[in-house]
């Protein structure tokens, strides 16, 4: 299963990255497990300045704005 | 970016006061994260002060020293926060976060340049007593070299805390 962290302080595009997230894993049928890190200090232990920010198994692989379909898409077929 | 998050620690969290105070005393650098239409109209006057707005941080923070004693300070504390906990994951460990920026730097009465905001509704410029634009040396908030580092001594009235 693909661990997911999506990291902002819950603000509207931090929503639609998990959001979007979510739909096109279940659309691809990969299994994910989205987690939400909110608190900053935590955030900032990935040293992700702009948010949303997205770990993929512990590697950061997106910061700032919410990522393209294209690009969720490629981390899920990975 | 880094594939293994950093567990940092709690930032240390100076009141305005306390800060106005290690600014005049100790040498405090102040680092403003504000953004440039901000710092125009209303701007801290302290003796040494850089301005990074947090827009630029990441690509610029290298231009801060790692061996001064430093706090961030930001509109209300919430994005110098950010700041701070930036420098310390890339390892700044003599920075500080001034809580609740330069909306409580004004109502303490301490130092600005450029344009006055209105004065804060009286809830807020009498949370601890003091009256607003009231001088440092006689505001509840008057440095005080208290062990514990409060920056306030309590007063009998002060149900929420002073700063």
């Amino acid at each position: 299963m693909m661990e997911i962290k999506v990291l902002g302080t819950g603000c509207t595009n931090c929503k639609a990255t998990v959001a979007l997230i979510e739909q096109i894993a279940q659309t691809k049928g990969v299994t994910v497990h989205v987690q939400k890190v909110e608190e900053l200090r935590e955030i900032m232990g990935y040293g992700v300045m702009s948010t949303p920010g997205v770990v993929i198994d512990g590697k950061v692989v997106h910061a700032g704005g919410i990522p393209h379909r294209e690009k969720i898409e490629q981390w899920l077929s990975n | 970016m880094n594939s293994q998050p950093k567990k940092l620690a709690e930032a240390t969290q100076y009141c305005p006061t306390t800060a106005h105070r290690k600014i005049l005393e100790e040498g405090l650098l102040v680092v403003d994260v504000r953004e440039y239409d901000e710092v125009k109209q209303l701007a801290f006057d302290v003796p040494e002060i850089i301005h990074i707005p947090l827009s630029e941080f990441d690509t610029r923070y290298a231009e801060l020293p790692r061996d001064r004693e430093m706090v961030l300070v930001c509109s209300a504390g919430h994005r110098s926060l950010k700041a701070c906990y930036f420098l310390m994951f890339h390892g700044y460990d003599k920075v500080a976060n001034m809580e609740y920026g330069m909306d409580r730097w004004i109502v303490r009465g301490f130092p600005v340049r450029g344009e006055k905001l209105s004065t804060p509704s009286d809830e807020q410029a009498s949370a601890c007593g003091c009256t607003t634009l009231a001088s440092t040396a006689d505001s509840c908030c008057a440095p005080s070299p208290a062990a514990n580092n409060t920056c306030c001594s309590p007063t009998p009235s002060a149900s929420k805390g002073c700063c």
